[in-house]
This record gives C-alpha cells, structure tokens and sequence, in this order.
C-alpha cells in the first residue's frame, strides 16, 4: 500500500516540477514565437521580458473575505498530508501476533517476534547459510514473511533456497497450522577473501 | 528490462546437484523486484513539508497582526521584478524539469537493479539474489579449477563476465575447465533468466 502511495507521490511531484519548469520555460526562450504556436492569452508567462509573480498578480485575491482562510486551509492540509507521509515512511509496519490454529477448534495466539526469532534461527542453522534475518507482515490471520538470507561462502543459492523450502517453512507452515506462507527471499553473500579449499 | 514473462534460454541442466529444485519445464514467470522508493518519499516529503511549514506558518502570523518575514517579501520582489529571461529563472526552470524527470523516472521504474530474480519453483515464495553474491559465488567456483591464480567476475543483468589469470597449466585447458566450472555454477544460482556467461583466461602480466 504504502509503496503503491510512494511512487504516485513522488511521480506527481516530479509531473508538478515537470510542468512548472516547462511553462517558465516557454515564456524565458519564447518558444511561442519562436516555434510559430499560440497558447491563450490568460496563460501567465508570455515572453522573456514577462515576470514570474507579478505584484498585480499576487495582490489579485487579497481583498476576498474567502482569500486568506483558504490559502491558510490548504497550505495547512498539505503540511499535514507531509507530515503523514514522512511519518509513515520512518515506521517499521511488523506484525504483532499470529493467530495459531491447534486443531482442536481452539486458537492460540503466537507472539510475532517469538515466530521471527524461531524462523531466523532455523533457517540460520541450514547448510550453505551463514545467518538469517526475518520480518513478519501482511495480518495475523494470513502471515508473510520476508527472509534475508546471508550465504556461507562456497554456498550454491539455489540449493540455499531449496532446503529453506523443504526444511524451514514446510516445518513452520505445520506447526503454526497456516494454509499458506507467502515469502519473499533476498539472498546476500558474506564478503570474503578468495582463497582455495583444498 | 521487462519483468514479464522469460523462458530460460538454455537448455535444462542433465546433471541437477543434490538437493536442487526440480526444473519446471515450461516457461518460468519471475518478475522483477520493486523498491519501495523510501528514500525518496522520505526526501520529497520533507522538501514540502519544510516549504509550505515556513509558508503557513508566515502567512498565518502576518494574519495575526505580525510583520511578514524579511525573506517572504524578498521573495515577491523578487517574483515580480526578475524577468523570465534572467539566467536564474531559465537555470531555476532547467533545473526544475530535469528534477521532475528524474522523480518521473523513479515513480515508473522498478529500481533494485542490484537483485537477480530467481526461479520461481514453488508458489508462495518469491526469491531475489544479490548480483554481489552471485559474483562471489562464480569467483569461488573458478578459483577451485587447478592452475586458477586469481579471477574477476561482474555479473550484470545479462551477461556474467569472468575474467581469469592462470600461471600454470595449457591455457586452452584451464579455459575449458573454468568454463564447465562456471556453467555447472550458474545454473546453481537458479536464476529466473540464465544471463549469457563469457570466459576470459589469460596469463598474470609479467612482472
């Protein structure tokens, strides 16, 4: 979601500067005349000797009654729209809990942390991996986790991988009783000097 | 670079190692990786916030009886009295485009261009490696072949280029074995998309 947020934001910031850098500049090369094309006459930046803002211009609304709550109400509201934004990219959204199905109809509750610890450590111990981070998301109902995977040196990633399928999450999604576990897998190598293994 | 669909170029390994995900035999769907664009967020959010901050708060004290600040009405003269053919309004404007082109870019491209996708072998589970571990990993299994001094390997989107010196041994030789080596190893990364793989051996300079 967040994502989805990022990239339409920053894509109409950059369409907002696109378009704005563009109309000055029509009117600073006068392209109008240049090029032979015609734009209406009620558009702002008409020529090289135009200006940005003039006086006229800016003092055009100030006798209105409606002029100044409404530029203090907007002005307000994107401040805070910012502000939300800015929060939202420095928290780390990770899922509390997960909702354990013990297959008596009952259903427990396993602390969120408590399954990343467990899953980080399993999949740590394999062959091939030389330590392991997980963060849990999505609901408690239906997990994901995200796995960040460390090689051993001399480790081949796509046996790595296998043997996290078959032996850490086969053994997760039983025990926590989960129909399903999507994961994301990023899978990094520790730095090492190359030197031969006899 | 699509993220769509991409069937693998070669032919399926003969020999799988033990423990190796079997290969699907039709076409693998493994699509890019996309960055979450946080730094970027975090920078445009900021810029405004800080802006239009200074802005309502400004303007909102000069309602409350206040002077304005000294910059807000430098900046109306300013707004009213440079023309449009000033240098820094035309540098202001470039400037200006070619930042929103780049925020443009940033919105529609996937970034993580450092992430190989790997195969996607069983539902449910999505799997990127590190162009740095896939070139550590090719660098251990050429440094294996005897007569192998030192080896260099970028691993790019496409290709894997390997660049070997060996001090003993035929040339010819060693190059035969580095490339089996290598092509055993890339299939090892279970990538989505086999980039092409080229071998270059050659003697260390003398000194």
């Amino acid at each position: 979601m967040l994502r989805t947020v990022n990239r339409v934001l920053v894509g109409l910031a950059g369409v907002v500067l696109v378009v704005l850098g563009a109309a000055v500049l029509v009117g600073s090369l006068d392209l109008q005349r240049r090029w032979g094309f015609s734009l209406s006459s009620a558009w702002p930046f008409d020529g090289p000797h135009g200006v940005l803002l003039s006086a006229a211009d800016r003092r055009r609304y100030r006798g209105r009654a409606w002029w100044w709550p409404v530029v203090i109400a907007v002005l307000a509201v994107a401040v805070l729209l910012a502000l939300w934004w800015l929060l939202a990219q420095l928290r780390r959204r990770r899922l509390g809990e997960v909702v354990v199905d013990t297959g008596d109809g009952e259903a427990a509750v396993v602390r969120g942390r408590a399954l990343e610890e467990a899953l980080a450590a399993e999949s740590g111990a394999l062959e091939g991996v030389d330590h392991a981070r997980v963060t849990l998301g999505g609901r408690r109902t239906a997990p994901q986790a995200r796995f960040g995977l460390t090689l051993a040196p001399h480790a081949a990633p796509a046996s790595a991988l296998h043997r996290l399928r078959a032996e850490v999450l086969s053994r997760a999604m039983v025990s926590t009783g989960l129909d399903s576990l999507p994961v994301e897998v990023r899978l990094r190598a520790v730095r090492h000097r190359a030197e031969r293994v006899e | 670079m699509s993220g769509g669909p991409v069937s693998l170029e070669k032919t399926p390994p003969e020999n799988l190692p033990e423990g190796s995900a079997p290969d699907p035999a039709g076409p693998v769907h493994a699509r890019r990786f996309w960055s979450g664009r946080r730094l970027p967020a975090v920078l445009v959010a900021a810029v405004v916030l800080g802006l239009v901050g200074v802005f309502v708060y400004d303007v909102a004290a000069v309602r409350a009886g206040r002077p304005a600040m000294h910059w807000r009405r430098g900046l109306a003269h300013e707004l009213a009295t440079r023309s449009l053919g000033d240098p820094w309004v035309i540098t202001g404007a470039v400037v200006a485009v070619l930042a929103g082109v780049w925020l443009i870019a940033l919105a529609l491209t996937p970034g993580l261009r450092g992430v190989l996708p790997m195969r996607r072998d069983e539902p449910g589970v999505r799997a990127g490696l590190d162009r740095r571990a896939a070139a550590l990993v090719l660098r251990d299994r050429a440094m294996e072949v005897p007569g192998v001094q030192s080896v260099r390997a970028d691993v790019g989107r496409r290709r894997i280029r390997v660049r070997a010196q060996s001090h003993f041994r035929d040339l010819d030789d060693v190059r035969r074995d580095v490339g089996a080596a290598l092509a055993e190893s890339v299939r090892e990364l279970g990538l989505a998309r086999q980039p092409r793989l080229s071998v270059h051996v050659s003697r260390p300079a003398k000194k």
